[in-house]
């Protein structure tokens, strides 16, 4: 892809907010060949000023959980609508989950998928393979080799496996190449026919149930191989709070555990269902008010270490059947950012989402976080914190439509991301090609 | 009508019939007092009702259906429309064709109402909002499935008379029963103390939310009630380990004539069948004079009568 890559610009009067590097105030960022500079560098012009006085300026966020749907369903996403919803929502970094068609369960994918990043993405794009061939939790996929062609995690999100010494044998043999592992939580047995929440509104609905104990008893069995096989295990997308109590003792113990929440699961509730809206309907399924409130507060208390999108994109036609047959999951960069500001309900959340959204999710996948100090290559993203508009999906990037939150009116957004020292992402069209 | 029964409504404002659980009180009335209206008609004087000359109902089954399917066939040709019924392995569904796209293709044949029949519950209502033309929903998944319910509704109130403070007891498969929801929110909005019974893993705890006494005790459940609706077990949930063995579910919860007796004096007897000798009811109870069993099935035209010519008309006069 050809491209505009504008890296000579100055930051001036914006409010850096990068705890991880012990820095929290208004400060002028010069940015020169892609890194940062605290004064302006002699003989090398800036091309371009951005005053952004009261404006926020964060270390590169990291999706931990993005859909990629290359190869297999270019219609529903290709690299560069993700890649570019993912800008635009703010993220300098995803993390894509391997459920691809043909899976991510060999080299021979994980290279065509590079190829395609390289090609059409202004983002850093982060492979997962797939820890048994075609997630279908029978037999291991080739790790090593699966290593080797540079994914950086392994998972059969957004499926578990369901035999016990497969899902051990797994983790033991990631082990030994340093593959950091993710668990979807859902025992399959319990979740397979499940289309919503279980709870006296789905059996209202006629909707077969996902039971929460579906969930829980995956996150203990993660917890439990985690302190015998003293593997650390990351625990994506949890969604009750019996899971978030499950979590807090674990660490209180000592556990090698991480775990994250999608950010629609803060906002909304299983309500959002209610007239079998298939737009709502997500994997894993949204909850009750009880179980939002307990991951907010596990956010808080630290409890849960970060938030994804969980962005599943699906083709109009795809969501446009009867609910039991439409797929689960919903889109879910564009606004993954905002949702999480508001959830959190902060008068300053900006601390806070640099350590979820940017420190925490690159040390989950043991990578340099990205730091706003002088020296370091640009990685950021310039929010402006009171902006108010209205989130609709016709405007977004995304291919796909398939969001709970067409027409949310948020408060916030960002104005300017920047990937590994390039602009990716401006409201002002102009400065991109 | 029975004494207590107050209709304020004068008019019915609904085109489609999606469930039980959106209509109001008096609209259940409203419709079971015209279903009584037309019922008296054709057996007093045998003519048959015009009101719907011209216009073209299409039956869509996308599920297999012999009962509910003839009933509104039988319902439609006896007020003058014209019945085109639609199984679902005879259509393009069998070709990849969307139900957004059949519906839409039935609409542009010139139907003036889609009668649905279809495994997943909530369709009628995507489908409504796809079509403007009236929905009758012929049964969603475990949804609901409001024709049954308010023939099974009319038949306890013409045996039982006013249903407030009446108590009805629904055995047997709660959970995956559209039946049962729907006669739940029926009952419960004409007054009547509804329990549900059979095994925990059919019927869960949680229905108690939804205003329903629970029970897993049979003879609890009877003790003193005005009416049982058996509701029929199926083969497939022994598989899935819901209960052990269809005699072990005809030993614990078959409606046998001890339990029977444990009932009012003048209880009755339903079932919306297809029914299993032996399994939910012993076979000599079902033809006794306390089943109402076919009188259901009668009922059920005069019902569905009502139901086409209410909503046919009202979305005639909204368009």
């Amino acid at each position: 892809m050809k491209e505009k890559a504008l890296c000579n610009f100055d930051l001036v009067g914006g409010r850096v907010v990068d705890p991880y590097s012990g820095m929290d105030r208004v400060k002028d960022l010069f940015v020169r060949d892609g890194i940062i500079y605290s004064s302006i560098p002699e003989g090398k012009p800036a091309e371009q000023t951005f005053n952004i006085k009261d404006h926020i300026i964060l270390p590169g966020l990291l999706d931990l959980r993005v859909h990629n749907r290359v190869p297999g369903d270019a219609q529903s996403e290709n690299i560069q609508s993700l890649t570019k919803a993912a800008a635009k929502g703010g993220f300098s970094s995803i993390l894509a989950m391997p459920n691809t068609t043909p899976h991510s369960d060999n080299p021979g994918t994980i290279r065509y998928i590079q190829d395609r990043i390289k090609q059409a993405s202004k983002i850093k794009v982060h492979l997962t393979g797939c820890l048994t061939i075609g997630s279908k939790g029978i037999a291991l996929a080739p790790l090593g080799s699966l290593k080797e062609a540079g994914v950086v995690a392994v998972t059969d999100c957004p499926h578990s496996v369901g035999d016990n010494q497969i899902f051990t044998n797994a983790l033991k043999y990631a082990k030994m190449f340093g593959l950091k592992i993710i668990e979807y939580p859902q025992d399959p047995s319990l979740s397979k026919d499940g289309q919503a929440h279980e709870s006296p509104l789905s059996l209202k609905m006629g909707l077969t149930g996902n039971p929460r104990m579906a969930e829980e008893l995956s996150v203990q069995r993660a917890i439990t191989v985690s302190r015998h096989l003293e593997v650390p295990i990351h625990i994506s997308s949890l969604t009750s709070l019996e899971s978030v109590n499950l979590v807090k003792e674990a660490k209180r113990l000592g556990v090698k555990i991480s775990t994250d929440v999608s950010a629609h699961h803060l906002l909304l509730t299983e309500e959002a269902i209610s007239e079998y809206k298939t737009q709502a309907k997500t994997t894993p399924p949204l909850r009750e008010e009880i179980d939002r409130l307990a991951l907010i507060e596990g956010l808080n208390d630290g409890t849960i270490d970060s938030c994804n999108s969980s962005h599943e994109p699906f083709a109009e036609h795809l969501k446009q059947v009867e609910f039991d047959l439409a797929p689960g999951g919903v889109i879910g960069l564009e606004t993954t950012l905002m949702t999480v500001i508001e959830a959190l309900g902060d008068n300053d959340p900006f601390p806070k989402i640099a350590e979820k959204m940017s420190t925490n999710p690159h040390k989950i996948l043991g990578l340099d976080p990205p730091s706003l100090k002088a020296g370091n290559l640009a990685d950021f993203v310039v929010i402006d914190p009171v902006k108010k508009w209205i989130y609709n999906t016709e405007s977004g990037m995304s291919l796909s439509k398939n969001s709970p939150l067409d027409g949310h009116k948020f408060i916030g957004k960002p104005i300017l991301t920047v990937s590994g020292g390039k602009i990716a992402w401006c409201e002002d069209s102009s400065l991109l090609d | 009508m029975e004494a207590g029964d107050i209709v304020a409504m004068k008019e019915w404002s609904k085109n489609s019939l999606l469930g039980i659980e959106d209509l109001s009180s008096d609209e259940i009335l409203f419709l079971l007092d015209e279903a009584e209206t037309i019922k008296a008609q054709k057996t007093t004087d045998g003519s048959i009702i015009e009101s719907l000359r011209g216009k073209r109902i299409i039956n869509l089954f996308m599920e297999p259906s012999t009962r509910t399917r003839v009933a509104f066939e039988i319902a439609a040709k006896s007020l003058g429309a014209d019945v085109i019924s639609i199984a679902g392995e005879a259509s393009s569904l069998t070709k990849g064709e969307t139900l957004k796209d059949t519906a839409m293709n039935v609409q542009a044949l010139g139907a003036d109402a889609i009668v649905l029949r279809h495994s997943s519950p909530g369709s009628p209502l995507f489908l409504s909002q796809i079509v403007n033309v009236p929905i009758i929903n012929a049964g969603d998944g475990a949804h609901e499935h409001p024709s049954q319910a308010l023939l099974d509704i009319y038949t306890m109130r013409e045996k039982l008379g006013n249903l407030k403070g009446k108590r009805i007891t629904i055995l047997g498969d709660i959970r995956f029963s559209r039946v049962a929801r729907s006669n739940l929110w029926g009952l419960l909005k004409l007054g009547a103390v509804v329990t549900l019974a059979g095994p925990s893993t059919l019927v869960p705890k949680e229905f108690e939310k939804l205003g329903a006494r629970v029970t897993h005790d049979p003879n609890e459940a009877l003790r003193g009630a005005d009416a049982v609706m058996l509701l029929r077990i199926q083969h497939e949930r022994q598989q899935a380990s819901h209960f052990p063995s269809l005699s072990e579910y005809a030993n614990v919860f078959g409606l046998g004539r001890s339990t029977f007796d444990q009932m009012k004096k003048n209880a009755i007897i339903l079932h919306p069948g297809p029914l299993n000798r032996g399994v939910e009811i012993e076979s000599e109870l079902a033809d006794s004079n306390r089943a109402v069993i076919l009188q259901q099935v009668s009922n059920g035209i005069a019902v569905r009568m009502a139901i086409l010519q209410l909503c046919i008309n009202c979305g005639e006069n909204q368009r």
